[in-house]
Protein backbone atom coordinates (compact mmCIF):
# COMPACT_ATOMS: atom_id res chain seq x y z
CA UNK A 1 0.00 0.00 0.00
CA UNK A 2 1.63 3.61 -0.76
CA UNK A 3 1.40 5.93 1.54
CA UNK A 4 -1.00 9.08 0.46
CA UNK A 5 -2.05 12.03 1.24
CA UNK A 6 -5.74 13.87 1.15
CA UNK A 7 -6.17 16.43 -1.48
CA UNK A 8 -9.85 16.49 -2.16
CA UNK A 9 -12.90 14.94 -3.35
CA UNK A 10 -12.76 14.22 -7.35
CA UNK A 11 -16.31 16.26 -7.21
CA UNK A 12 -13.97 19.07 -6.17
CA UNK A 13 -12.88 18.96 -9.31
CA UNK A 14 -14.65 20.35 -12.49
CA UNK A 15 -13.39 19.01 -15.92
CA UNK A 16 -10.87 21.44 -17.48
CA UNK A 17 -10.44 23.04 -13.71
CA UNK A 18 -7.34 23.20 -11.80
CA UNK A 19 -6.61 23.29 -8.70
CA UNK A 20 -3.24 23.88 -6.02
CA UNK A 21 -2.78 22.21 -3.22
CA UNK A 22 -0.31 21.78 -0.17
CA UNK A 23 0.34 25.42 0.50
CA UNK A 24 3.31 26.55 2.19
CA UNK A 25 4.44 29.02 5.00
CA UNK A 26 4.18 31.81 2.54
CA UNK A 27 0.76 29.99 1.78
CA UNK A 28 1.54 29.30 -2.10
CA UNK A 29 0.54 26.11 -2.91
CA UNK A 30 3.53 23.29 -3.94
CA UNK A 31 1.16 20.80 -6.04
CA UNK A 32 -1.67 21.36 -8.37
CA UNK A 33 -3.69 18.73 -10.31
CA UNK A 34 -5.65 19.96 -14.00
CA UNK A 35 -8.90 17.77 -14.69
CA UNK A 36 -9.26 16.70 -17.97
CA UNK A 37 -12.59 14.78 -18.57
CA UNK A 38 -11.28 11.26 -16.65
CA UNK A 39 -8.14 12.14 -16.50
CA UNK A 40 -6.12 13.90 -13.50
CA UNK A 41 -2.69 15.25 -14.19
CA UNK A 42 -0.76 16.67 -11.07
CA UNK A 43 2.49 17.99 -10.78
CA UNK A 44 4.62 20.09 -8.33
CA UNK A 45 4.04 24.00 -8.83
CA UNK A 46 7.69 24.82 -9.70
CA UNK A 47 8.55 26.49 -13.06
CA UNK A 48 11.57 25.03 -14.75
CA UNK A 49 12.98 28.08 -15.56
CA UNK A 50 14.08 29.26 -12.53
CA UNK A 51 13.34 26.03 -10.62
CA UNK A 52 12.57 27.50 -7.47
CA UNK A 53 9.39 29.73 -7.99
CA UNK A 54 5.17 28.78 -8.23
CA UNK A 55 3.86 29.05 -11.38
CA UNK A 56 0.19 30.84 -10.89
CA UNK A 57 -0.75 34.73 -10.90
CA UNK A 58 -3.70 33.46 -8.75
CA UNK A 59 -4.40 30.98 -6.39
CA UNK A 60 -6.00 27.60 -8.57
CA UNK A 61 -5.46 29.45 -11.70
CA UNK A 62 -3.18 27.50 -13.86
CA UNK A 63 -4.83 27.26 -17.11
CA UNK A 64 -5.02 30.24 -20.00
CA UNK A 65 -8.09 31.61 -20.80
CA UNK A 66 -8.77 28.96 -23.41
CA UNK A 67 -8.13 26.19 -20.74
CA UNK A 68 -5.41 24.89 -23.28
CA UNK A 69 -2.63 24.88 -21.53
CA UNK A 70 -0.75 25.12 -18.10
CA UNK A 71 1.21 28.62 -17.66
CA UNK A 72 3.65 30.29 -15.68
CA UNK A 73 2.70 33.49 -15.38
CA UNK A 74 5.86 35.18 -14.22
CA UNK A 75 6.94 34.92 -17.69
CA UNK A 76 3.97 33.35 -19.61
CA UNK A 77 5.44 29.80 -20.16
CA UNK A 78 3.05 27.53 -21.62
CA UNK A 79 3.05 23.41 -20.79
CA UNK A 80 0.70 20.60 -22.61
CA UNK A 81 -1.46 19.23 -19.46
CA UNK A 82 -1.24 15.71 -20.13
CA UNK A 83 2.74 15.92 -20.45
CA UNK A 84 3.79 18.94 -18.70
CA UNK A 85 6.40 19.74 -21.76
CA UNK A 86 6.92 23.26 -22.13
CA UNK A 87 6.18 24.10 -25.50
CA UNK A 88 6.53 28.13 -25.36
CA UNK A 89 8.19 30.20 -23.35
CA UNK A 90 11.74 30.89 -21.05
CA UNK A 91 12.24 26.61 -20.35
CA UNK A 92 10.82 25.30 -23.63
CA UNK A 93 11.44 21.22 -23.81
CA UNK A 94 11.75 21.30 -19.96
CA UNK A 95 9.46 19.45 -18.43
CA UNK A 96 7.06 20.15 -15.27
CA UNK A 97 7.73 17.41 -12.44
CA UNK A 98 4.51 14.67 -12.62
CA UNK A 99 3.34 13.26 -9.42
CA UNK A 100 1.39 10.45 -8.88
CA UNK A 101 -2.30 10.89 -8.16
CA UNK A 102 -4.94 8.22 -8.09
CA UNK A 103 -8.49 8.18 -7.31
CA UNK A 104 -10.21 5.79 -4.64
CA UNK A 105 -13.44 4.01 -4.88
CA UNK A 106 -14.69 6.39 -2.64
CA UNK A 107 -13.88 9.19 -4.35
CA UNK A 108 -10.69 10.44 -2.95
CA UNK A 109 -8.14 12.16 -4.48
CA UNK A 110 -4.72 10.92 -3.58
CA UNK A 111 -1.30 12.07 -3.97
CA UNK A 112 0.64 9.15 -3.78
CA UNK A 113 4.02 10.78 -1.49
CA UNK A 114 6.70 7.95 -3.51
CA UNK A 115 5.85 10.10 -6.27
CA UNK A 116 7.01 13.50 -4.46
CA UNK A 117 10.49 14.40 -4.60
CA UNK A 118 11.78 11.24 -6.80
CA UNK A 119 13.90 13.90 -8.60
CA UNK A 120 16.71 13.49 -5.75
CA UNK B 1 17.46 63.81 -26.58
CA UNK B 2 15.05 65.21 -24.15
CA UNK B 3 12.88 61.38 -23.30
CA UNK B 4 11.53 61.28 -20.22
CA UNK B 5 10.81 58.30 -19.63
CA UNK B 6 7.78 55.88 -20.22
CA UNK B 7 4.40 56.93 -21.03
CA UNK B 8 2.48 53.91 -21.37
CA UNK B 9 3.03 50.68 -21.89
CA UNK B 10 0.43 48.74 -24.36
CA UNK B 11 -0.23 45.08 -24.18
CA UNK B 12 -1.84 42.25 -26.40
CA UNK B 13 -3.13 39.64 -23.64
CA UNK B 14 -5.01 36.26 -23.34
CA UNK B 15 -7.38 37.33 -20.64
CA UNK B 16 -8.45 40.77 -20.72
CA UNK B 17 -11.12 41.03 -18.02
CA UNK B 18 -8.17 39.05 -15.36
CA UNK B 19 -5.71 41.67 -16.44
CA UNK B 20 -8.50 44.85 -15.86
CA UNK B 21 -9.13 43.49 -12.63
CA UNK B 22 -5.24 42.91 -12.20
CA UNK B 23 -5.00 46.63 -12.59
CA UNK B 24 -7.12 47.81 -10.55
CA UNK B 25 -6.45 45.72 -7.93
CA UNK B 26 -2.31 46.67 -8.25
CA UNK B 27 -4.36 50.44 -7.54
CA UNK B 28 -4.33 51.71 -11.02
CA UNK B 29 -7.05 53.80 -12.11
CA UNK B 30 -9.38 52.84 -15.42
CA UNK B 31 -8.90 56.24 -17.50
CA UNK B 32 -11.26 54.63 -20.65
CA UNK B 33 -12.26 51.05 -21.85
CA UNK B 34 -8.70 49.90 -22.10
CA UNK B 35 -6.36 52.47 -20.40
CA UNK B 36 -5.10 52.28 -16.29
CA UNK B 37 -3.30 54.97 -15.08
CA UNK B 38 -1.17 56.28 -12.36
CA UNK B 39 -1.50 59.58 -10.55
CA UNK B 40 0.15 61.57 -12.86
CA UNK B 41 -1.39 60.11 -15.88
CA UNK B 42 1.19 57.59 -17.47
CA UNK B 43 0.26 53.78 -17.53
CA UNK B 44 -0.85 50.71 -19.73
CA UNK B 45 -3.36 49.90 -22.43
CA UNK B 46 -4.89 46.13 -22.02
CA UNK B 47 -6.49 44.54 -25.56
CA UNK B 48 -6.90 40.98 -26.42
CA UNK B 49 -4.04 39.67 -28.58
CA UNK B 50 -6.09 39.47 -30.84
CA UNK B 51 -6.85 42.47 -31.62
CA UNK B 52 -6.55 44.17 -34.81
CA UNK B 53 -5.15 47.63 -33.82
CA UNK B 54 -2.40 46.51 -32.11
CA UNK B 55 1.19 46.09 -33.73
CA UNK B 56 2.27 43.08 -34.86
CA UNK B 57 3.99 41.30 -31.78
CA UNK B 58 7.21 39.68 -31.58
CA UNK B 59 7.98 36.28 -33.17
CA UNK B 60 7.79 34.92 -29.88
CA UNK B 61 4.00 35.92 -28.80
CA UNK B 62 5.53 38.03 -25.83
CA UNK B 63 2.44 40.09 -24.58
CA UNK B 64 4.70 43.49 -25.21
CA UNK B 65 2.69 45.35 -28.17
CA UNK B 66 4.47 48.50 -28.17
CA UNK B 67 6.40 51.13 -25.27
CA UNK B 68 5.28 54.57 -25.91
CA UNK B 69 7.94 57.34 -24.36
CA UNK B 70 7.04 60.65 -23.61
CA UNK B 71 9.35 63.47 -24.47
CA UNK B 72 9.52 67.28 -23.51
CA UNK B 73 8.49 69.03 -26.56
CA UNK B 74 7.66 68.36 -30.64
CA UNK B 75 11.09 69.20 -30.97
CA UNK B 76 12.31 66.20 -29.64
CA UNK B 77 9.25 64.16 -31.64
CA UNK B 78 11.08 65.30 -34.69
CA UNK B 79 14.83 65.08 -33.58
CA UNK B 80 14.02 61.42 -33.01
CA UNK B 81 11.95 60.69 -36.37
CA UNK B 82 15.11 62.33 -38.02
CA UNK B 83 17.46 60.13 -36.32
CA UNK B 84 15.58 57.16 -36.51
CA UNK B 85 14.34 57.83 -40.38
CA UNK B 86 18.03 57.36 -41.30
CA UNK B 87 18.06 53.73 -41.34
CA UNK B 88 14.61 52.65 -40.41
CA UNK B 89 10.79 53.48 -41.41
CA UNK B 90 9.31 55.82 -39.16
CA UNK B 91 5.39 56.45 -38.95
CA UNK B 92 3.81 59.34 -38.30
CA UNK B 93 0.25 58.49 -36.73
CA UNK B 94 -2.95 60.64 -36.09
CA UNK B 95 -2.30 61.75 -32.67
CA UNK B 96 1.14 63.40 -33.06
CA UNK B 97 3.29 60.61 -32.48
CA UNK B 98 5.92 58.81 -34.36
CA UNK B 99 6.43 54.51 -34.30
CA UNK B 100 9.31 52.77 -35.19
CA UNK B 101 11.02 49.53 -34.41
CA UNK B 102 13.76 48.96 -32.19
CA UNK B 103 17.14 46.96 -33.33
CA UNK B 104 15.95 43.92 -31.46
CA UNK B 105 12.23 43.74 -32.89
CA UNK B 106 10.13 46.08 -30.07
CA UNK B 107 7.91 48.42 -31.49
CA UNK B 108 8.25 51.85 -30.00
CA UNK B 109 6.32 55.05 -30.43
CA UNK B 110 7.46 58.80 -28.73
CA UNK B 111 4.74 61.62 -27.88
CA UNK B 112 4.86 64.67 -26.34
CA UNK B 113 4.51 63.04 -22.85
CA UNK B 114 1.04 62.87 -21.38
CA UNK B 115 2.56 62.95 -17.78
CA UNK B 116 0.98 65.32 -15.20
CA UNK B 117 3.26 67.18 -12.52
CA UNK B 118 3.21 66.04 -9.38
CA UNK B 119 3.05 67.73 -6.20
CA UNK B 120 2.85 65.54 -3.02
CA UNK B 121 5.04 64.52 -0.60
CA UNK B 122 7.28 61.35 -0.36
CA UNK B 123 6.77 58.97 2.40
CA UNK B 124 8.06 60.91 5.77
CA UNK B 125 10.26 59.47 7.98
CA UNK B 126 11.79 60.68 11.62
CA UNK B 127 15.04 59.42 12.78
CA UNK B 128 16.75 60.62 15.50
CA UNK B 129 19.39 63.71 14.69
CA UNK B 130 17.42 64.50 11.65
CA UNK B 131 14.46 67.15 11.31
CA UNK B 132 11.29 65.75 12.06
CA UNK B 133 9.39 64.81 9.04
CA UNK B 134 6.63 64.36 10.72
CA UNK B 135 5.94 66.96 13.33
CA UNK B 136 4.25 65.98 16.75
CA UNK B 137 0.97 64.41 16.16
CA UNK B 138 1.45 63.42 12.44
CA UNK B 139 1.26 59.43 12.40
CA UNK B 140 2.94 57.36 9.85
CA UNK B 141 0.58 54.27 8.86
CA UNK B 142 -3.28 53.27 8.59
CA UNK B 143 -4.76 49.94 8.02
CA UNK B 144 -7.11 52.35 5.82
CA UNK B 145 -4.91 52.23 2.60
CA UNK B 146 -5.56 52.81 -0.66
CA UNK B 147 -2.58 51.84 -3.33
CA UNK B 148 -1.50 54.60 -5.41
CA UNK B 149 1.16 54.36 -7.90
CA UNK B 150 2.53 57.62 -8.97
CA UNK B 151 4.06 56.96 -12.53
CA UNK B 152 5.14 54.18 -14.72
CA UNK B 153 8.49 53.89 -13.61
CA UNK B 154 10.89 51.43 -15.85
CA UNK B 155 9.91 48.01 -18.09
CA UNK B 156 12.57 45.49 -18.64
CA UNK B 157 13.28 43.01 -21.50
CA UNK B 158 14.47 39.82 -22.18
CA UNK B 159 17.07 40.39 -25.93
CA UNK B 160 18.95 38.21 -27.58
CA UNK B 161 21.84 40.39 -27.49
CA UNK B 162 22.15 42.99 -24.73
CA UNK B 163 24.99 44.52 -26.50
CA UNK B 164 22.90 45.76 -29.83
CA UNK B 165 20.00 46.67 -27.74
CA UNK B 166 22.38 49.12 -25.31
CA UNK B 167 24.19 50.76 -28.24
CA UNK B 168 20.71 51.22 -30.30
CA UNK B 169 19.48 53.25 -26.92
CA UNK B 170 22.57 54.83 -26.05
CA UNK B 171 23.63 55.97 -29.74
CA UNK B 172 20.02 56.81 -31.40
CA UNK B 173 18.12 57.73 -28.07
CA UNK B 174 20.61 59.18 -26.27
CA UNK B 175 19.96 56.39 -23.07
CA UNK B 176 22.87 56.49 -20.49
CA UNK B 177 23.92 53.70 -18.89
CA UNK B 178 24.13 54.11 -14.76
CA UNK B 179 25.14 50.22 -13.81
CA UNK B 180 25.52 47.00 -15.27
CA UNK B 181 25.34 43.44 -14.57
CA UNK B 182 28.18 41.96 -16.49
CA UNK B 183 27.07 39.57 -19.52
CA UNK B 184 23.63 40.22 -18.63
CA UNK B 185 22.73 43.79 -19.08
CA UNK B 186 22.85 47.78 -18.67
CA UNK B 187 20.52 49.62 -16.69
CA UNK B 188 19.63 52.59 -18.49
CA UNK B 189 17.73 55.82 -18.01
CA UNK B 190 16.79 58.38 -21.09
CA UNK B 191 18.48 62.19 -20.59
CA UNK B 192 15.33 63.51 -19.77
CA UNK B 193 15.09 61.44 -16.03
CA UNK B 194 17.30 61.22 -13.35
CA UNK B 195 15.68 57.95 -12.28
CA UNK B 196 18.56 55.49 -11.98
CA UNK B 197 16.64 53.44 -14.82
CA UNK B 198 13.59 53.39 -17.11
CA UNK B 199 14.88 50.54 -19.04
CA UNK B 200 16.99 47.42 -18.23
CA UNK B 201 17.94 44.73 -20.14
CA UNK B 202 18.45 40.97 -19.66
CA UNK B 203 20.38 38.72 -21.92
CA UNK B 204 18.32 35.82 -22.88
CA UNK B 205 17.93 32.88 -25.59
CA UNK B 206 16.12 34.08 -28.70
CA UNK B 207 13.44 32.54 -28.06
CA UNK B 208 12.56 34.54 -24.56
CA UNK B 209 12.80 37.82 -26.32
CA UNK B 210 9.94 39.82 -24.40
CA UNK B 211 8.72 41.99 -21.43
CA UNK B 212 10.19 40.26 -18.36
CA UNK B 213 8.49 42.96 -15.85
CA UNK B 214 6.94 46.71 -15.48
CA UNK B 215 6.79 48.42 -13.07
CA UNK B 216 5.50 52.09 -10.97
CA UNK B 217 6.90 53.81 -8.02
CA UNK B 218 4.96 54.09 -5.18
CA UNK B 219 5.35 57.00 -2.67
CA UNK B 220 7.52 55.07 -0.25
CA UNK B 221 8.97 51.70 1.14
CA UNK B 222 5.53 51.10 3.16
CA UNK B 223 3.20 51.63 0.54
CA UNK B 224 5.35 49.25 -1.50
CA UNK B 225 4.74 46.91 1.28
CA UNK B 226 1.09 47.53 1.81
CA UNK B 227 0.34 47.32 -1.68
CA UNK B 228 2.32 44.03 -1.91
CA UNK B 229 0.51 42.59 1.30
CA UNK B 230 -2.78 43.80 -0.25
CA UNK B 231 -2.04 41.53 -3.12
CA UNK B 232 -1.45 38.85 -1.26
CA UNK B 233 -4.65 39.30 1.06
CA UNK B 234 -6.70 39.24 -2.48
CA UNK B 235 -5.30 36.09 -3.67
CA UNK B 236 -2.43 37.08 -6.05
CA UNK B 237 0.86 35.49 -5.69
CA UNK B 238 4.23 37.03 -4.84
CA UNK B 239 7.26 35.76 -7.31
CA UNK B 240 10.10 38.06 -5.23
CA UNK B 241 10.04 40.61 -2.33
CA UNK B 242 9.53 42.63 -0.91
CA UNK B 243 13.55 43.53 -1.00
CA UNK B 244 15.72 46.37 -1.51
CA UNK B 245 17.69 45.99 -4.85
CA UNK B 246 21.51 47.42 -4.60
CA UNK B 247 21.18 49.12 -7.93
CA UNK B 248 19.36 51.58 -8.09
CA UNK B 249 18.33 51.11 -4.55
CA UNK B 250 14.84 51.02 -5.15
CA UNK B 251 12.51 48.71 -3.00
CA UNK B 252 10.67 46.08 -4.45
CA UNK B 253 8.13 43.28 -4.76
CA UNK B 254 6.82 41.41 -7.30
CA UNK B 255 3.70 39.85 -8.58
CA UNK B 256 3.26 37.15 -11.31
CA UNK B 257 0.50 38.73 -13.36
CA UNK B 258 -1.68 37.61 -15.88
CA UNK B 259 -0.01 39.74 -18.43
CA UNK B 260 2.06 37.05 -19.36
CA UNK B 261 4.89 38.69 -17.01
CA UNK B 262 5.63 39.83 -13.65
CA UNK B 263 4.48 43.61 -12.45
CA UNK B 264 6.32 45.22 -9.87
CA UNK B 265 6.12 47.66 -7.09
CA UNK B 266 9.03 50.16 -6.35
CA UNK B 267 10.04 52.56 -3.93
CA UNK B 268 12.73 55.53 -3.80
CA UNK B 269 14.69 54.95 -6.50
CA UNK B 270 18.44 56.51 -7.02
CA UNK B 271 19.18 59.57 -8.82
CA UNK B 272 21.84 59.79 -10.91
CA UNK B 273 23.08 62.52 -13.20
CA UNK B 274 25.72 62.97 -15.72
CA UNK B 275 28.23 63.27 -12.78
CA UNK B 276 28.15 59.28 -12.27
CA UNK B 277 30.70 56.42 -13.28
CA UNK B 278 28.73 53.16 -13.83
CA UNK B 279 29.18 50.68 -12.12
CA UNK B 280 29.49 46.86 -13.27
CA UNK B 281 28.68 43.36 -10.65
CA UNK B 282 28.41 40.29 -11.32
CA UNK B 283 24.83 38.80 -11.64
CA UNK B 284 23.35 36.57 -8.64
CA UNK B 285 21.46 36.70 -5.70
CA UNK B 286 23.93 38.91 -3.66
CA UNK B 287 24.31 41.76 -5.91
CA UNK B 288 21.16 42.04 -6.59
CA UNK B 289 19.60 42.96 -3.07
CA UNK B 290 20.74 44.15 0.35
CA UNK B 291 17.78 41.87 1.40
CA UNK B 292 15.09 40.07 0.69
CA UNK B 293 11.90 39.20 3.03
CA UNK B 294 8.91 37.11 2.87
CA UNK B 295 5.15 37.47 3.60
CA UNK B 296 3.53 36.47 6.55
CA UNK B 297 -0.24 36.74 7.37
CA UNK B 298 -0.65 39.12 9.71
CA UNK B 299 0.06 37.41 13.49
CA UNK B 300 1.34 38.96 16.65
CA UNK B 301 2.87 37.45 19.70
CA UNK B 302 -0.22 38.17 22.68
CA UNK B 303 -0.98 36.64 25.94
CA UNK B 304 -0.16 32.94 27.79
CA UNK B 305 -0.28 29.82 25.57
CA UNK B 306 -3.62 28.59 24.57
CA UNK B 307 -5.73 26.56 27.00
CA UNK B 308 -4.87 22.45 26.54
CA UNK B 309 -7.51 21.05 24.89
S1 LIG C 1 9.51 31.65 -13.87
FE1 LIG C 1 8.05 30.53 -15.06
S2 LIG C 1 8.26 31.40 -17.04
FE2 LIG C 1 9.80 32.43 -15.87
FE1 LIG D 1 12.17 46.43 -11.59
Amino acid sequence: MNQGVLLCKLDDLPDNSSRGFLPDAQGQDTVFIVRRGSKLYGYSDVCPHYGDTALPWKKDVYLDAGGDYIVCAAHGALFTPDTGECVKGPCRGDFLTPLKITVTAEQDVVLLCESRGKEQ
Amino acid sequence: MNIIGPDLLIFGVDDVEACKQFALDYGLTQASEHRFVALDGTGIDIYSKDDSCLPAPLETGSSIRKTIYGVADTATVDAIYDELSKDREVKRLDDGSIEAVDDMGFVLGFQVTMRKPLDMPAEKINAPGAPAQRPANETGVSKDFTPEPRTLSHVVYFVPDYKKAEAFYAERLGFITTDRFSHVGPFMRPAGTTDHHTLFFLNTPPHMKGIEHFTFHMSGPTTVVQAGNRMVEKGYQSFWGPGRHIFGSNWFWYFKSPFGCNMEFDADMDLHDDNWDAREALPGADNSQVFLLQYREKWAPMGPPPPKG
